[in-house]
């Protein structure tokens, strides 16, 4: 089932849970996500270490790693159907095919026995591509656009490369396949400043060039600031809001965002206006089973916190999971879509 | 975009380099080890040829002709201080002479050596290649299987074949198959009744003379690699490339390469010290199947006091140990694009 429309496909995630297995039973580490992707545009996911996102992002691909699993929920990309469901040689031939991943460690995501070009060999000839050299030479433009020399990289090896070449590479291997659904995950984690903002303008480009439905995973909201178009805010396993970058950035809803903001250090005024969020994230074994996962960290937390799972609303074009918003927006159980397509895009 | 080190052009003169470095370094160690064996051998309590005196004495021979013949059979009797004495076998290892042997009068070390080491290089090199070959293969399903049944008995057979002393094994082995079902010869190289030479015969009967050895070195030895294989597979396994491989869609089978490779890389080095080692024989083997090899030569020269032959094995087994470790090294230039570029990994 290849995807023959060129234009950029929409994803469509539903009711995604996503399960651990510890000695402590089954854990969530995605509980109840409803997200789409709509085609052509950049979404960002942010959230702190262990907010699920990572697991988020793998199941686009269905590829939770033991002792993980998908307990429901659906994944459905427009031409594919859905990913949760495939396995086998159809999830193999999706990966890579039609979804391009960008790992989260792309420093290390390359064998360091055999050159570049050599895995790039290896990809085409995985997903049964007949013309290598075409391939090769797609690959090579790729790495040019990059700001690359394609052709020397793809002589060398992984460790002859810095971490920002390496990068490149995982994004170009990502890309070479056409793949139109792109999952990047922590893209510039670890990189400097410099080399951070090449990158991400490289994305936001190849993305528009290509016609791509992207998704960033990030916990870093300057680089979704940056280039997404969406923003969703990952807490202990919850979406808890989400709707456009500048409308959520600009006037967050749930207090947890205005946390996140809050905690950024300015680079014009006080420094002491930069406040940590009191507390810790809620890990695996942590996550409180009712009420609201935020309450431990909240400053406007109410009684029914407690118990109550907090109404996933729809604001406009934005959603929030909180109490307090409670009355403004509709619930969501009595829309049957998430944001409509063609809303307005930051 | 600067590359750190090409492969390729500067290769050359860093491999000579190297093994010049090597050489040198393998020079002095034989000096050292020279050295310390001659101070150890010389110190051991017991004279070879008092003992045969007094041997000879006991069965009766008057003392003046005990000494008479003593002299004869040895031809000589050292004289001179122990430092005089160093200095002579210094000068005679620096003519490639190893002296004489004491234990079988009137013949060179390097004769007597020689002679050992075709009937301990073949069976040990043949058991340790199939021991190595099997135990890597077996290892890669045991790692891969490691939560099923197939895994846990492979690791099983691993652990308990390494506790297992040789010498058990040997014994064990020998009963079955001597004894209880007496198919194979219980020690020797060779049935007399053949000539020695190039016929079917003879070959044939080598053949089943060196079965037992080979297969309780191979049995010996095998329990090792699968174990070190497979904690290597394992480690690779965890690696982000494979996961990241199995992201971009790559076939199992290339998959399956590349795990193979990158966990067979550290085993090359145990692999060519055991080569070396394999000149040290295996003494409790050849000995319970009296295969005439440098572990019962050594032995005999132990017990025999033969200090020459004692300090030629010993001379024998540093070479080869420092020649394998110079050919590992040289090997992983070629097998590790990291080591052929001066190590400047990232």
């Amino acid at each position: 089932m290849p995807v023959t429309d060129k234009r950029a496909p929409g994803v469509r995630i539903s009711d995604l849970s996503v399960v651990y297995r510890t000695g402590a039973g089954e854990l969530p580490a995605v509980r109840g996500v409803d997200l789409e992707l709509v085609p052509g545009t950049i979404t960002g996911v942010v959230g702190e270490s262990g907010s699920g996102k990572s697991t988020l992002a793998l199941s686009m691909l269905n590829a939770v790693q033991p002792p993980g699993r998908i307990r429901s929920g659906s994944v459905d990309i427009d031409g594919l159907g859905d990913v949760v469901t495939l396995g086998g040689e159809d999830l193999r031939k999706t990966r890579g095919r039609h979804v391009g991943y960008v790992f989260q460690a792309a420093q290390n995501s390359l064998n360091p026995l055999k050159t570049i070009g050599k895995q790039l060999l290896d990809l085409g000839r995985s997903h049964e591509v007949d013309d290598l050299p075409g391939l090769v030479k797609e690959a090579r433009s790729l790495l040019d656009r990059m700001g690359l020399d394609g052709a020397r990289v793809l002589d060398s090896y992984q460790h002859e490369l810095s971490g920002g070449m390496r990068q490149r590479v995982g994004i170009m291997l990502a890309l070479v396949l056409n793949a139109h659904v792109v999952v990047l995950d922590e893209p510039t984690t670890a990189l400097d400043m410099i080399t951070q903002a090449t990158i991400l303008r490289i994305i936001r480009e190849v993305h528009e060039e290509r016609g791509l439905t992207t998704l960033v995973i990030t916990h870093d909201l300057g680089v979704v600031a940056e280039i997404a178009d969406r923003l969703a805010v990952m807490y202990g396993g919850r979406l808890v809001e989400q709707g456009p970058t500048r409308e959520v950035l600009g006037a967050p809803r749930h207090p947890y965002t205005r946390g996140l903001l809050q905690a950024i250090p300015r680079l014009v005024g006080d420094i002491d206006e930069a406040r940590a969020l009191p507390g810790r994230p809620p890990t695996l074994g942590t996550i409180p089973p009712d009420g609201c996962v935020f309450r431990e960290r909240c400053d406007v937390r109410m009684d029914v916190c407690e118990t109550g799972e907090p109404p996933v609303l729809t604001i406009g074009p934005r959603i929030v999971a909180c109490h307090t918003a409670a009355g403004e927006g509709e619930q969501k159980e009595t829309v049957t879509t998430g944001p409509t397509r063609g809303e307005e895009q930051a | 975009m600067t590359l750190i080190g090409v492969p390729g052009r500067s290769g050359g003169i860093a491999v000579v380099r190297r093994l010049a470095g090597h050489l040198a370094r393998g020079l002095v160690m034989i000096l050292v080890v020279t050295t310390i064996s001659f101070l150890i051998i010389r110190n051991i309590p017991g004279d070879p040829m008092a003992a045969k005196y007094e041997k000879l004495v006991e069965q009766g021979m008057s003392p003046e002709a005990a000494q008479q013949a003593v002299n004869v059979l040895y031809g000589f009797m050292p004289t001179g201080s122990m430092w005089e004495q160093y200095l002579d076998y210094m000068k005679g290892l620096a003519r490639l002479d190893l002296g004489q042997s004491l234990t079988v009068p009137g013949t060179g070390v390097g004769t007597v050596l020689m002679s050992a080491a075709k009937w301990t290089l073949i069976p040990v090199l043949a058991g340790t290649l199939l021991s190595f070959l099997v135990g890597i293969i077996l290892g890669v399903y045991a790692a891969i299987k490691r939560q099923g049944k197939l895994g846990d008995l492979l690791a099983i057979s691993g652990s308990l074949l390494h506790g297992v002393p040789q010498y058990v094994l040997a014994l064990l082995l020998g009963a079955i198959f001597t004894t209880l079902i007496p198919i194979l010869p219980a020690g020797g190289t060779a049935d007399i009744m053949f000539e020695p030479g190039f016929n079917a015969g003879y070959i044939g009967s080598l053949i089943q003379h060196a079965t037992l050895p080979v297969v309780t070195y191979a049995l010996a030895s095998y329990g090792g690699w699968i174990l070190a294989m497979k904690s290597s597979v394992v480690t690779v396994l965890g690696d982000d490339f494979i996961l990241a491989a199995e992201l971009r869609g790559m076939k199992r089978s290339i998959i399956f390469r590349y795990i193979a490779r990158n966990a067979i890389l550290p085993l090359f080095t145990i692999l060519a010290l055991s080569l070396g080692m394999l000149f040290g024989g295996a003494i409790f083997i050849e000995r319970i199947f009296n295969y005439p090899g440098l572990g019962l030569m050594l032995i005999d020269s132990i017990t025999g006091r033969d200090y020459a032959l004692m300090g030629g094995a010993f001379l024998l087994i540093t070479v080869a140990i420092i020649i394998a470790n110079i050919a590992a090294d040289l090997l992983y230039t070629v097998i590790d694009p990291r080591v052929r570029s001066g190590g400047e990994a990232a």
